[in-house]
């Protein structure tokens, strides 16, 4: 992949915004939305870089409508050259990588440079307490106990809430993604840490 | 599970490529997968995966900063949750159904808790309103119930009162079979009526009979007349049959009756032997002149 030295111009990518709409708002929504899904798809394949090879990708498409490739659906297109870089990524990979099976096992959490691991429960605690009542013991029971104790606590939840097992675990997600992000801001914003 | 295979990166890459072009396509199918990544991780942080399926989670998951961060995450949150856990059991907190429903209700927004507000009013007054029906319908019944009992005791009253009526009946019947039987006569009118009519009792051949009692105070005799008899007074002359004048009555009225004009006069039982007799009747002319009208014949019989 890193032996494409070609970058994304500005005329190229005006090419790619109006190849995807003929409104230029329009065309950046969806530009937006193809680099998620891409960004998705690569991390899904378990790829190191996802965004990385999610704008290689655009690249790609962007460069191919500048040399007057008609595309009909840019999307399709990006996804496309995404898996060609995916067997591309797999073919490189067991140069770079060791056998799975004689690597060593983490035991533990690779942390993040300069972090602190107490941080993020820090943050956790606190954005708990932005969530309604209801909503933080859902969470709290849902996410609650091993696997047979789980299941318990969420049989519990449809019941008591009174909706399907589906429903409930959408609305947990919901809720799972949302403290997520608050404690990502929270431990990007050490001032605003709570003592 | 299809998913699970997919995240941990064992399936092939045709199947891959179908999971995936469902996933574009359909949102739910994608959240399906995106609840299926955060349910995988958190058995990885709670040790719950079998080493091939830890080993596979570990080369897909930790090797990218987006994906290490959510790992980082779902361990602060089963930090969070045990401890959550741990405060319930030492503080032995048992929400009660009231209390879960407080909190639940706080946690709506405040339209809808206005909503239910109002809902739980319009129940309240809903039940209020049935039990004052219910109470009403309480009264009503009881006014009705003894209304009945009051019906039921004029019946009894009547029942009883009729019972005395048809056993007092029953005495008297039974006291009149005893005088009958005892020879005693029941009491005798004081007037014996007689009635005259044309043809017949005008000849000497049918004869009718005035029947006098010993109580007989009064023979009154009744002469029907035909409509040719239209005078303005009349006279009677009551005779026996050996011709001896009893009584003569003069300027005597007709009268309407159902069947006719009638002329009537009242002669003392004590005038009257027992015998046959004879009424002359007589019509007054306005210059007092006479016109026979014509005889009457009758015999007396005296008890």
């Amino acid at each position: 992949m890193r032996s494409e030295k070609w970058s994304l111009t500005q005329e190229a990518f005006n090419g790619l915004l109006a190849s995807l709409a003929p409104d230029r708002d329009v065309a950046a929504r969806r530009y937006l939305e193809v680099r998620k899904n891409l960004v998705r798809l690569f991390e899904w394949r378990g790829c190191s870089t996802p965004e990385e090879y999610a704008d290689e990708a655009i690249n790609r498409c962007a460069k191919k409508i500048g040399e007057g490739e008609q595309i009909r659906d840019v999307a399709t297109y990006c996804i496309g050259i995404a898996r060609m870089l995916l067997l591309e990524m797999s073919r490189e990979r067991p140069k770079e990588a060791r056998s799975l099976d004689q690597a060593p096992e983490p035991h533990t959490l690779p942390t993040e440079p300069g972090t602190d691991p107490e941080r993020g429960v820090e943050c956790l605690r606190r954005c708990l307490t932005e969530l309604s009542p209801e909503n933080r013991d859902l969470i709290l029971n849902y996410y609650q106990g091993d696997k047979g104790e789980k299941i318990k606590n969420r049989k519990g939840l449809t019941e008591l809430f009174g909706i399907p097992a589906n429903t409930l675990r959408m609305r947990a997600l919901r809720l799972r993604e949302k403290l997520q992000l608050c404690a990502e801001n929270c431990i990007r914003q050490p001032e605003t840490m709570p003592s | 599970m299809l998913l699970v295979k997919y995240l941990l990166g064992d399936l092939s890459e045709d199947e891959q490529v179908r999971v995936e072009d469902r996933a574009f396509a359909d949102a739910d199918y994608r959240r399906a997968l995106d609840a299926a990544e955060a349910d995988l991780i958190d058995a990885y942080v709670r040790g719950e995966l079998l080493p091939v399926e830890r080993r596979a989670f570990e080369r897909r998951f930790l090797i990218s900063p987006q994906r290490r961060k959510k790992v980082a995450f779902a361990r602060d949150l089963a930090i969070v949750a045990a401890e959550a856990k741990a405060a319930e059991s030492e503080t032995f907190i048992r929400l009660s159904a009231w209390q879960t429903l407080v909190r639940f209700v706080r946690g709506w927004n405040p339209a809808l808790q206005f909503a239910a507000g109002l809902a739980a009013l319009i129940v309240v007054a809903g039940a209020s309103l049935l039990a004052f029906q219910y109470a009403g319908m309480r009264s009503r019944v009881a006014v009705l119930e003894t209304q009945r009992h009051n019906l039921e005791t004029r019946t009894e009253e009547l029942q009883r009162q009729l019972g005395e009526e048809q056993a007092r009946a029953g005495n008297l019947a039974a006291e009149v079979r005893q005088q009958q039987t005892a020879g005693v006569t029941p009491p005798q009118s004081l007037i014996a009526s007689l009635l005259l009519l044309p043809g017949l009792s005008r000849s000497e051949s049918r004869r009718e009979q005035l029947v006098l009692n010993p109580s007989t105070q009064i023979a009154h005799i009744e002469i029907q007349l035909e409509p040719r008899d239209d005078y303005p007074r009349f006279r009677a002359e009551l005779r026996t049959i050996g011709g001896d004048e009893v009584l003569i009555r003069g300027n005597l009225p007709r009268r309407a009756a159902t069947s006719g004009y009638t002329v009537s006069v009242d002669v003392p039982a004590s005038a009257l032997a027992m015998g046959q007799y004879e009424l002359a009747l007589k019509g007054i002319l306005n210059d007092q002149s006479l016109q026979d009208i014509g005889y009457y014949y009758f015999s007396v019989q005296k008890q």
